[in-house]
């Protein structure tokens, strides 16, 4: 089935406009194993079993080797039900070798982090705008220079709290902002998801 | 003759300059914490040298401004600035992340405009060497001095917020560079929000077990998708958004099975109600 019917299955769905649907209208996306297990509770102080972060260093088909900035190792296993976001939700072949990622998942008997939702290259910081450019913004994070790339369609702006929109043009040279977006590994750039700005 | 006036301006620049740097060190010798300094000479040493250095920069300042003229004051003073120069050289290679330290309390890491100001200032000593009599007799060649501050205020990341700040500030007054991205879509951000504040979301909550894995829009509405488990079957809950949604009550979802495509839950009630 592909995405295209599910999509319109789902449609369907959230609509109200369809009553049930044939077992066989729609391929399962989940392996049975990841998903049957459930969730640990953490012992006090120790790692959250269900929780890992790190650099990916492999890549086996949709089994990630994960080097955490702790030192530990990670196998993180993606599945067809595994949310992904790269700069905005999308699909599991966005994770490469050489991103950075959060995971969180169920932890799987045999050590393998069944994951549930995946943020790859994902950032959050306080920074100064420095300047505004046609393409995107020259930021300060704490003396280090970043870039901050306009994406067209993507990039939206909060002002005062008030509902995101696509309009960047109330941004300011010299103010703070908070900057949701995702590294460009290996350089000091970003892409921008949000930008919250007080005005 | 002209040459000459222009040589015996200079100490009057370099005295003002230095008076300036070390007035940053002696008030605020903490700051030499954040400076490449306790890598160089040890974290105990490094804010007593900080502010030996601005103490020396304060005695050099005055003899340069006041009489008598002295060869050995400038010799002093370039070779204030070829330390200046080696020493942002080594910071900017051995602690990349260090402030200069060189004047105010600027976070900014050494670049190189603070180097090319060391330079500057190494420069402006040197064409003080063949001066023979004090800054106060030098004449009009004292106004060689305004190109020579403005070009040390260019190169000084301390004062960008006094000029270079306020010019980019009018430039984008004038004409934002990001006028053209106003547009009538709505962002995902802006969906998300209101999906996290409706009822529908509240209902299903428990549900959930991923962020957002899919989004897309067909006619009025905006579906997003997440990975969800019912009574223990995996399933997916898809919300429905309105484009021109003022209100969270207008948001729809329901959650429905993984491999049946069933529909196993959908408190429609909630948006009745709303």
């Amino acid at each position: 089935m592909t995405s295209m019917d599910r999509r319109a299955l789902l449609t369907r769905a959230a609509l109200g406009a369809t009553g049930l649907i044939a077992a066989s209208a729609m391929g399962s996306l989940a392996p049975e194993a990841a998903f049957a297990a459930s969730a640990q509770v953490p012992d006090p102080g120790a790692p959250d079993p269900n929780f890992a972060e790190g650099l990916i260093t492999g890549r086996n088909q949709d089994l990630l080797q994960v080097q955490g900035s702790d030192g530990r190792l990670h196998k993180i296993q993606l599945t067809g039900v595994t949310s992904v976001w790269k700069l905005r939700p999308t699909t599991i072949d966005q994770a490469r070798i050489g991103d950075g990622l959060y995971a969180r998942g169920v932890k799987l008997p045999d050590g393998v982090l069944a994951a549930e939702s995946v943020w790859i290259n994902i950032v959050n910081l306080d920074v100064m705008i420095n300047s505004i450019g046609r393409t995107g913004l020259n930021l300060d994070h704490h003396g280090q220079k970043v870039v901050g790339h306009v994406q067209e369609g993507i990039t939206a702006a909060v002002y005062n709290g008030t509902p995101a929109i696509s309009d960047l043009s109330m941004l300011k040279v010299g103010r703070h902002v908070q900057v949701i977006g995702a590294w460009r590994p290996g350089t000091n750039e970003i892409d921008l998801a949000t930008i919250y700005a007080a005005n | 003759m002209f040459a000459q006036q222009v040589a015996a301006a200079q100490p009057l620049l370099i005295g003002l300059l230095l008076l300036w740097t070390s007035y940053g060190k002696l008030t605020r010798p903490e700051e030499a914490q954040k400076t490449a300094l306790p890598k160089l000479v040890g974290e105990k040493r490094a804010t007593p040298a900080y502010r030996t250095v601005g103490a020396i920069e304060a005695v050099l300042a005055l003899a340069l401004l006041s009489p008598p003229v002295w060869t050995a004051e400038v010799l002093a003073a370039i070779a204030l600035g070829v330390g200046f120069t080696g020493y942002l050289v080594y910071a900017k290679i051995a602690v990349p992340e260090a402030s200069c330290g060189c004047a105010g309390t600027a976070a900014k890491p050494v670049g190189a405009r603070s180097i090319a100001r060391a330079l500057l200032l190494t420069a402006t000593a040197a064409a003080a060497l063949t001066a023979s009599q004090g800054w106060w007799s030098a004449g009009p060649a004292t106004l060689i001095l305004i190109a020579e501050a403005a070009a040390f205020v260019v190169l000084s990341p301390e004062l960008d917020r006094y000029w270079l700040l306020p010019l980019r500030r009018l430039r984008i007054r004038l004409s934002h560079p990001l006028a053209g991205t106003a547009s009538n879509a709505v962002p995902l951000a802006a969906t998300h929000r209101l999906l996290l504040l409706s009822p529908a979301h509240r209902a299903v909550t428990g549900f959930l077990r991923s962020d957002i894995r899919d989004y897309w829009d067909e006619a009025d509405w905006r579906f997003v998708s997440y990975t969800a488990r019912y009574d223990g079957r995996p399933a997916t809950a898809v919300f429905a958004v309105p484009h021109d949604a003022a209100t969270p009550e207008a948001v729809r979802v329901a959650v429905v099975d993984e491999s049946s495509g069933q529909t196993l839950y959908r408190p429609a009630l909630l948006s009745l109600a709303g």
